[in-house]
């Protein structure tokens, strides 16, 4: 620690911190552009030169380390002369165009300007002029306003991993830009917008819609991935903004995914659900609230009567709050069944007694930082949880070893210590294991000796092992694609397993926004909330289709893009005679299949809470008021309940629900599940397989109808993506498409050669319409040319 | 006059007797009211006309008849024609009789007390010899309909409004009656005439000259009673809106006026009185010109006097500020009744000692 | 003592009655009214009456809807939607004055960065229906159209003491 002054006041701090980081921290205010406390230091603005006694000069405080008796002045003559000199530089090229700037009501240069700048500019040269780049659907550029902070340039390599924008040219020719003509394509682009200290960068899909002092801020948790990214939702007169993020360094830090960001343009697409509707002789009627509740429940009553409860099902979104898996379950489970799942993205249940109370990632999600060494299984966090990711990223450049085991070798935009892309998941995961247990010189553990005795681990496997055992800080995770493999449960214990050997940690990658939350209420055939075992015995999702129910409650889902199997719920949708949905938005596919719509505010315009994949519960309140005779889901299902005469649904507030969850999961223990251990060891089936999962822009029904995402590079996804050996074996060499079927259903599709698959699989996500209908991922398919 | 009246109706002797009283008092009564009611339509005017002038404007100079402006003149009539033909609104929450009752109950009163008013030494409708108590007796009936309006609007600022008026009224009451017990005790009589009629003898000898504290009392007790400026706190549009009439529309609100207006001219009148000798010339007893007509007594003498006060009045309202509610008690109480019994001792001490 | 001087002093009246001396002597005073549709008083180039909008010589709308009108209205009488119109410059799609609101106090014109709104010298308008009185942006551009010569000629002799 070293003593300096600053203004006079004395401030403790640590040998070698920069000046200003020392200044913030005393609460004394030095003007900046380019330094920001998380990115590198550029020290190109200039604009923080304070004076330092005995230095020739005044010295840029975010780029001096501060040293012992440094006598230091942040508002002296000379100081604030420095500080206005490069205002005014700054200003000779900035355009005067603030009345039309987006920036304009929370600009700093204009801030600055107010506190640093001239009346009157002394610049009569002409002004440079910078060329606009169309950086895609998301982002809109004024390069005229840049001030050449470089602070998008930062961002997009320390923090996206990708440094798609740069400053090419030097002196008066610097501009920002992507270095070839191309889009900002990465997840996480949205945030250059917050940075840039001007207009330049602004959000394309708020541009020229509102002034920053119209808006009245409302907080929010993001249902759209399990990271729970805390949002600020601006609002004007009752209507969604724009969203920006809340600062919250245990969640999301100052980020936020473009998915959260940008979600908020589906609101009042055309296809989101106003009133309520009922089915008539094949016809949609509009109705009011009365009727179609009174439908809905005596629909739900007269299934009960006739076939059982038992063939009365319900599935929730991953996306709902965790209020209303807790009231549908109840509701289920008042009417006497316990088919309620909200897991649709997963087909292996086996283990599902065994398994902790919540999905969780193991460990809070600002340790990912400190990591040493990573194994992610089957899934591509970038995309999938793009905060996750950037926290790993952290970790990389600090020199963690992150090891990618995986189907398809997704670009993670990060340096990778050893890649495996292999089909068998399941056989690539033993080996690794195998090679742990020989290196650690153990009996194989119990159940999987078997398994394990006739593998031989490759040099990749063997390097994972002995990186997991070497590392102090050491993790497994399984992600998106693993969840969704037909062995899911064998993976979970293989990675328990590895975890249990190497002394890592074990989490998993939680598929949507609240599945910790969906556990923990209880939305799940197995547990009642409060993981306490169910005292009715409940199928879940996949078992409902097989057994063919005849009535179904959706909560917030389409069912055929929100299965991962999607043939299996249509199959069922096709059998039920009475479904309920519950939903924001009704496309065709839902039309179809639903006999009573009930239109559900989103989670912009109700309170809810969320449990994120650490266990971090936060509460959102809801933001603005759900357009037309929409409702907040709780109290649909709370009249719902009062309609079917059951017990204990007469909540008047969502705290009222609130409290009552409070005192169920407060004695939960966060245990890490118990041992479990497979009868048998998978085999994956002949031929060719499909690989799916779910893609960053179809998770939900909002994101699949936010338009400036769909626009997006990300949104491409309806394309059969395989290995160009793959491709020869199947005789499909230099074909432009070709048919795909699995299970009777055939799809024509554009057909990509991607060297990144493994071999003997085939991409095709799923939740995309051109995918409806197909089976799970895993499976054999067919594929056919058709040029 | 009245007295002709009679004999030309006794010409009709065919008539039923009761029919001939009746018509005759009928006749009266319009004869009455007629020009009352002019006067005091086009007292409205003046005083829109004298206010606008003294804040340096011109006032109503529009409304003219049969096409000619003449400054204005028309103005009355169409502001009548306005009123009459206004919608009558009550409130839903008021007390509809009552509501409708209080503008009559205000009325009423300002009218009946016209009936023992002499305006010369024989031309009276009804020769009272307690004519002043029952003109006492009737001012003080007025405020009730104010009361009442207030009560029956069920409304809060009306009912502030009656508060006040209640108050104020019975606080200027008893200086108004002190100032008449010294007009009493001067004149030694209680009917009107006779209190005229003891003043005889030119300007000097008008009570005002003896009775002078009390003559001023009187006045400015007069315009209290009236709810005029600056006492108008029962009105307050800048306080409480409109106070008492501020659920009024119509005839309802304009016969608050009429009454309202009816009541200046008679405290006017009842000045002109009592205290500069009614329809007494000023010039009696002056040597040249006592002899001329403008020695005589006259009517036109008494309307002269009495729109000296409606001057006042209007010029009051032009120049003071609302008075304050709690300075108006202070008046009353603390000042007026205090001068008024002070005086009330001179002036018995004057009465004793020959000197009236 | 002196309170007691005091007290007499009031009963003299003095002061209602040299209060009524100055209304009576204004009674006889000249009279400053200007009778209206006969005579009218002279107007300022910086009259504040009805809003309107200007345009560019070429026929372009001048409003760049900043909104800088909207949040310094004190009476909270301007009302603008904007959106990036198809040429990508930044427009009003609604842009509304409630004259029923408007306290005619000429903030907005005076925070106008193009000189788009502002208020002329009409005076004489009225409405005879709801609504009459909701300047919209059609009515705005119109009044601006009809009086560009006047509105002009107003802002160039205002020029040179801004």
């Amino acid at each position: 620690m070293v003593t300096i002054e600053i203004n006079g006041k004395p401030v403790q701090a640590e040998q070698g911190k920069m000046l200003i980081e020392v200044a913030d921290e005393a609460g004394i205010t030095i003007p900046r552009f380019c330094y920001h406390s998380k990115l590198s230091i550029a020290a190109s603005c200039r604009m923080c030169l304070v004076e330092v006694e005995k230095a020739p000069k005044p010295l840029p405080a975010c780029a001096t380390p501060v040293n012992d008796g440094m006598v230091v002045h942040t508002r002296s003559p000379r100081a604030i002369s420095a500080q206005r000199s490069v205002m005014e530089f700054l200003l000779i090229n900035h355009p005067l165009d603030c009345p039309i700037c987006d920036q304009g009501g929370e600009c700093t240069l204009q801030e600055m300007a107010l506190g640093y700048g001239k009346d009157i500019s002394r610049y009569s040269e002409a002004k440079r002029v910078v060329g606009n780049p169309d950086l895609g659907a998301l982002i809109a550029t004024d390069m005229n306003r840049c001030i050449h902070c470089t602070r998008c340039v930062r961002f997009g390599q320390e923090l996206a991993g990708v440094m798609e924008l740069g400053a090419p040219g030097r002196g008066e020719h610097m501009h920002i830009s992507t270095y070839m003509e191309h889009s900002v394509d990465s997840e996480l682009s949205g945030n250059v917008i917050d940075l840039c200290p001007v207009g330049a960068l602004t959000s394309k899909p708020f541009r020229y819609s509102a002034r920053p002092w119209e808006l009245t801020a409302h907080f929010a948790v993001s249902p759209h991935d399990c990271v729970g990214s805390n949002m600020r939702v601006d609002v004007r007169r009752g209507k969604v903004m724009r969203v920006v993020p809340e600062a919250n360094q245990i969640v999301n830090e100052e980020w936020l995914a473009d998915r959260d960001r940008f979600s908020y343009t589906a609101l009042n697409h055309p296809e989101r659900l106003t009133v309520p509707m009922i089915k008539q002789d094949g016809q949609w009627q509009e109705t009011d609230w009365d009727t179609a509740l009174t439908r809905a429940a005596e629909g739900l009553r007269d299934i009960v009567q006739r076939h059982g409860a038992e063939s009365l099902g319900a599935w929730a979104a991953y996306g709902a709050s965790t209020e209303e898996h807790y009231l549908l379950q109840r509701l289920m489970r008042g009417l006497g069944s316990a088919n309620v799942d909200h897991r649709l993205r997963q087909q292996d249940f086996r283990d599902q007694a065994a398994q902790p109370a919540y999905p969780s990632l193991g460990q809070a999600i600002a340790d990912l930082e400190q990591l040493d060494a990573v194994l992610l299984v089957g899934g591509n966090i970038r995309k999938d949880q793009p905060l996750l990711a950037q926290r790993l990223r952290k970790a990389a450049r600090q020199g963690a070893k992150i090891m990618q085991l995986d189907a398809v070798g997704h670009d993670l935009a990060m340096p990778l210590a050893e890649q495996s892309i292999v089909a068998d998941l399941h056989s690539e995961m033993l080996g690794v294991l195998k090679a742990l247990v020989s290196e650690k010189g153990e009996a194989a553990p119990q159940g999987l000796g078997e398994a394990l005795a006739a593998l031989e681990p490759s040099e990749t496997q063997r390097a994972m092992a002995s990186a997991l055992l070497a590392a102090p800080q050491a993790s497994v995770f399984l992600g998106n694609l693993a969840a969704a493999h037909p062995a899911a449960a064998e993976l979970r214990q293989i990675a328990r397993e590895l975890a249990k050997l190497s002394g890592a940690r074990f989490g998993q990658l939680a598929e949507g926004g609240n599945s910790a939350g969906a556990w923990l209420a209880g939305c799940i055939p197995h547990r009642e909330a409060g993981a306490k075992p169910s005292t009715q015995a409940g199928m879940d999702w996949l078992q409902m289709c097989e057994a063919g129910l005849k009535g179904y409650l959706l909560h917030g889902i389409e069912p055929e893009l929100d299965c991962i199997d999607s043939a299996a719920a249509r199959r069922a949708m096709n059998q039920a005679d009475f479904v309920v949905a519950i939903s924001s938005f009704a496309g065709e596919g839902l039309k179809a299949q639903a006999d009573v719509l009930l239109p559900q505010a989103t989670f912009f315009e109700s309170a809810g809470s969320y449990v994120n994949a650490e266990g971090h519960w936060q509460q959102a309140r809801g933001c603005v008021a759900a357009p037309g005779e929409a409702r907040p889901a709780w109290k649909i299902l709370r009249v719902l309940g009062n309609l079917l005469d059951l017990n204990g649904f007469e909540y008047t507030s969502v705290e009222a629900i609130h409290s009552e969850m409070q005192a169920l999961f407060g004695d939960v223990a966060m245990l890490a599940g118990e041992d479990w251990q497979a009868e048998q060891s998978w085999r994956p089936p002949e031929g060719l397989l499909r690989l799916a999962s779910h893609p960053i822009y179809r998770v939900d029904a909002m994101v699949r109808r936010a338009e400036p995402l769909q626009a997006t590079r990300d949104a491409e996804q309806a394309v059969l993506r395989a290995n160009p050996a793959t491709l020869d074996v199947n005789g499909l060499t230099g074909a432009t498409q070709a048919r795909l079927s699995q299970g009777g259903v055939s799809v024509v599709l554009p057909l990509c050669e991607d060297e990144t698959v493994a071999d003997g699989v085939l991409l095709l996500p799923s939740g995309l319409d051109e995918a409806c209908g197909l089976g799970a991922p895993f499976a054999a398919v067919q594929l056919e040319n058709v040029d | 006059m009245f007295d002709a009246i009679e004999n030309w109706m006794q010409g009709f002797g065919w008539l039923p007797d009761g029919l001939i009283t009746f018509s005759v008092i009928m006749l009266k009564i319009v004869l009455l009211l007629a020009p009352l009611m002019t006067a005091v339509a086009y007292l409205t005017y003046a005083e829109r006309k004298v206010i606008g002038m003294m804040q340096v404007r011109l006032g109503p100079n529009r409304v003219g008849l049969f096409g000619y402006r003449i400054w204005g003149l028309g103005q009355p009539l169409a502001d009548a024609v306005k009123l009459m033909f206004k919608e009558i609104i009550v409130p839903s929450g008021a007390n509809k009789g009552l509501f409708l009752f209080a503008p009559v109950l205000a009325m009423a009163p300002a009218l009946a007390a016209w009936a023992v008013v002499p305006f010369g030494s024989e031309m009276v409708i009804a020769d009272v010899n307690a004519s002043l108590l029952y003109v006492l007796a009737l001012t003080s009936i007025g405020v009730y309909g104010i009361i009442i309006a207030g009560w029956a609007s069920n409304s809060k600022y009306p009912f502030i409004s009656a508060m006040r008026a209640a108050a104020q009224i019975v606080s200027y009451e008893i200086a108004m009656g002190f100032a008449l017990v010294g007009v009493i005790l001067a004149a030694g009589s209680l009917n009107l005439g006779q209190i005229v009629a003891g003043q005889e003898g030119g300007i000097l000898s008008w009570y005002w000259l003896p009775l002078l504290p009390l003559f001023v009392i009187y006045f400015i007790s007069g315009v209290a009673e009236t709810n005029r400026a600056p006492f108008d706190v029962a009105e307050g549009e800048s306080e409480i809106v409109a106070g008492f009439h501020v659920e009024y529309s119509g005839m309802p609100f304009a016969v608050f006026f009429l009454a309202e207006y009816a009541n200046m001219i008679l405290i006017s009148l009842l000045a002109a009185l009592m205290f500069l000798g009614g329809w007494l010339s000023p010039f009696q007893g002056v040597p040249v010109l006592g002899d001329t007509f403008l020695g005589q007594d006259s009517i036109l003498w008494l309307f002269a006097k009495t729109s000296i006060f409606l001057f006042l009045y209007l010029w009051f309202r032009a120049t003071f500020p609302r008075y304050r509610y709690d300075q108006i008690m202070r008046l009353g109480w603390k000042v007026f009744i205090p001068i008024t019994i002070v005086w009330l001792l001179v002036v018995a001490l004057m009465v004793l000692a020959g000197w009236l | 003592m002196n309170a007691m001087v005091q007290f007499l002093k009031s009963l003299t009246l003095k002061e209602l009655r040299s209060g009524m001396g100055v209304t009576g002597r204004y009674f006889f005073g000249k009279k400053f009214t200007v009778q209206y549709p006969e005579e009218r008083a002279p107007q300022s180039p910086r009259f504040r009456g009805l809003h309107a909008q200007r345009r560019y010589p070429n026929g372009e709308e001048r409003c760049i809807a900043c909104k800088l009108c909207e949040v310094i209205c004190p009476a909270m009488a301007i009302d603008i939607e904007s959106e990036q119109r198809a040429d990508g410059t930044r427009r009003t799609t609604r842009y509304d004055i409630d004259l029923t609101k408007c306290i005619f106090c000429g903030y907005c014109e005076e925070a106008c960065p193009v000189d788009a709104i502002v208020e002329t010298r009409i005076y004489e308008y009225h409405g005879e229906q709801r609504g009459d009185l909701l300047m919209t942006k059609e009515k705005l551009l119109a009044v601006g159209d009809k009086y560009e010569a006047q509105i002009a000629a107003d802002r160039a002799a205002d020029a040179k003491y801004r």
